[in-house]
């Protein structure tokens, strides 16, 4: 499995974090990305407002993952509402433990840290070496 | 609140709550009046990675697990009434007549369970700092707030100490240490090992100066996932831990100035370094004592 790239959107639907890790994606400039994100919260907002008989007091899950020919995404929602967006390779072995993994890291490095604010982008090396290492220990 | 409501009874709402009379609501409406963490109790389900990957040290609550919730903190506090058929707290000293004991009435010598978890402090830390931050201007004056902070630690972590080993040694031969060395040791071994859990890494003198001591420590794991914005380079967080050897000192009458400094390695980028600066009154006292 190859992670081509990262993804952090913050519950109203910003672009809080995003990263590159490999060659193959053509690089974008960062307001298409920071479009792209939006209209993906929207299509989650969408696929939750779909789902067939909801249970009442459960939270509703939308999107989790979508595909194309040879690639796709996998889409992580949070208890608060965070999303955290993993464009992979296919197949993609042990891809929910990485975002689990991604998950821990972000609890950590961006939430403990007394210099972020809430909302806004995650402005944290510490953050960034943890997840390079991480991706790093995954690409092949 | 909503999803509460929904989970006691689906069709009851908070606005038509009088209409509703299931026997599963009534419970409900009881428990709102009771405090707060019942409301977290019920439906709840933490899954927040951080909560399960932090082991849990405190093994006092790990045997009232089954009975309350571990997100009850005010009940593991102040043995809140709320939750009721609380279990009696093992090994429980002096107040406890069957509820759970009070954290100002357990024994204080008692050192196993008595540890507090990583994440919790870790989310007490960063709120200090942000709050401390927000009512200074500079980064020295910021250091200067956590280092005060730290000094206040220093002090009651000295005592405590102090209190420990005079109580494992059997009340017999309280033993105080009075020369600088000895002193510098007890800093470095037990009060770093209370406070971190292990002694610091390294304990060295400068080759500049005769009177400044420096303490290391490799990853200090109070500010493990603190990391510092650019403009703000030159502050250590680890100031709150330079406090608390302050305090400790001083409470010990080496009066000294200690600063915390980030030396970061390749190994380990996070590599603190307190720096002790002996008051002169030490030095001569030193010299004194060595004749």
């Amino acid at each position: 499995m190859t992670v081509h790239a990262l993804w952090v959107i913050s519950k109203a639907g910003g672009l809080v974090f995003s990263r590159s890790y490999s060659d193959a994606l053509p690089p974008l400039p960062v307001n298409t990305i920071l479009t792209l994100a939006g209209i993906l919260h929207g299509i989650h907002a969408i696929t939750a407002k779909l789902t067939p008989s909801p249970i009442p007091g459960q939270p509703v899950g939308g999107l989790e993952s979508f595909e194309a020919e040879g690639w796709g995404g996998k889409v992580f929602l949070t208890a608060t509402g965070t999303k955290f967006v993993v464009l992979h390779s296919i197949p993609h072995p042990g891809l929910d433990d990485l975002l689990r993994r991604i998950y821990e890291i972000y609890s950590d490095a961006v939430m403990k840290n007394p210099f972020h604010t809430l909302e806004m982008p995650i402005n944290s090396s510490l953050f960034e070496t943890r997840l390079q290492t991480l991706v790093a220990s995954v690409n092949v | 609140m909503t999803s509460y409501f929904t989970g006691a009874s689906s069709s009851a709402s908070p606005a038509s709550a009088s209409g509703a009379t299931s026997s599963r609501f009534s419970l409900a409406s009881s428990a709102v009046s009771s405090p707060p963490p019942s409301l977290y109790s019920s439906s709840q389900n933490p899954s927040s990675s951080t909560i399960s990957n932090v082991p849990n040290p405190n093994r006092r609550e790990s045997n009232r697990s089954s009975v309350i919730q571990p997100s009850s903190l005010q009940q593991q506090l102040f043995g809140g009434g709320g939750g009721g058929g609380a279990a009696p707290a093992s090994g429980g000293g002096g107040g406890g007549t069957g509820g759970p004991v009070n954290i100002l009435e357990r024994p204080l010598n008692k050192t196993k369970g008595a540890e507090v978890g990583m994440g919790a402090w870790s989310f007490l830390l960063a709120e200090v700092v942000a709050y401390s931050q927000s009512r200074v201007d500079s980064v020295h004056d910021l250091e200067a707030r956590l280092s005060s902070l730290g000094y206040e630690a220093g002090q009651r972590i000295l005592t405590l100490l102090l209190l420990r080993n005079t109580q494992t040694a059997g009340g017999k031969d309280p033993r105080r240490e009075h020369r600088l060395i000895p002193i510098l040791q007890f800093v470095h071994t037990q009060v770093y090992k209370y406070c971190f859990g292990k002694p610091a890494d390294g304990l060295e003198r400068s080759v500049e100066e005769e009177n400044e001591y420096m303490i290391t420590l490799n990853q200090p794991p109070l500010t493990q996932h603190i990391s510092v914005p650019k403009d703000m380079s030159q502050l250590s967080c680890e100031a709150f831990t330079a406090g608390i050897v302050e305090g400790v000192l001083d409470g010990l009458d080496v009066p000294a100035r200690v600063t915390a400094h980030t030396v970061g390695t390749d190994q380990y980028p996070q590599r603190t370094v307190i720096l002790i600066k002996l008051d002169q009154k030490v030095m001569d006292r030193e010299e004194a004592l060595g004749k």
